[in-house]
């Protein structure tokens, strides 16, 4: 069965890829970029540092890798995504934080958000609607629901649509 | 501009599993019929604009 989340429809413009996190302790915002990894970035990429196997992801050729860094250190990835262009949406592979923005002592705020805001972006700008697709663990399921305005499918399957694509996106990005 | 911020005692991390031919071939029915719902809806409202205009 299908459930949809409630929202109000939005009406913008995109015009400015400035995005944000949240420190946990002081509540300051810094701005964010979203910058793609290729298979020459990998160094950036400590095996140690993550959970996931990025180094996979990145020799994927059917998958794009995506850093978020904050703006002024380009240096420290406070997390990762993998999506796959699938020609009428984008499946979303992977998403992970850093270390240090896991668990309650997380150092930042809205990491996770701002990678799937912007595959959603990637889907607007590919022609796609805003239509992102990907796997959810069930407890989650609600979460994603309440937060990302997802669908769910079925199973674990969740998905994005068009004005709860856009919703993310005017959260996100500065227009 | 708002964020979303997860709690901090959960981590939002996406571990997808490709999905099956079915799954693929189900959710690409619905997500034609939300898209050609969308179009519908923007047409309608051209007409209802062209109405007023004539």
């Amino acid at each position: 069965m299908v459930k949809k989340s409630k929202y109000k429809p939005l009406d913008f413009v995109i015009d400015k890829l400035t995005n944000s996190i949240e420190n946990t302790s002081t509540g300051e915002v810094f701005d964010t970029e979203v910058v793609r990894l290729v298979l020459k970035d990998i160094s950036q990429v400590k095996k140690t540092d993550w959970q996931f196997d990025w180094a996979k992801e990145l020799k994927d050729k059917t998958k794009e890798v995506y850093k978020l860094t904050t703006e002024n250190n380009h240096s420290i990835i406070q997390g990762l995504i993998s999506i796959e262009d699938k020609q009428d949406h984008i499946f979303m592979h992977l998403i992970e934080s850093a270390k240090f923005n896991k668990n309650k002592d997380k150092v930042y705020l809205g990491v996770p958000g701002n990678l799937v805001a912007y595959a959603c972006k990637v889907s607007v700008d590919s022609g796609y609607q805003g239509f992102l697709a990907f796997d959810a663990k069930t407890a989650l399921i609600k979460h994603y629901q309440e937060s990302l305005y997802a669908t769910h499918f079925r199973g674990l399957k969740m998905f994005i649509e068009t004005k709860a694509a856009l919703r993310l996106i005017s959260q996100y990005f500065k227009s | 501009m708002g964020l979303i911020r997860e709690p901090k005692n959960v981590d939002f991390t996406f571990e997808s599993k490709p999905w099956t031919e079915v799954e693929l071939r189900d959710f690409r029915k619905l997500m034609t019929e939300l898209k050609s719902k969308k179009v519908k809806q923007k047409v309608r409202g051209l007409d209802a604009r062209k109405k007023v205009i004539a």
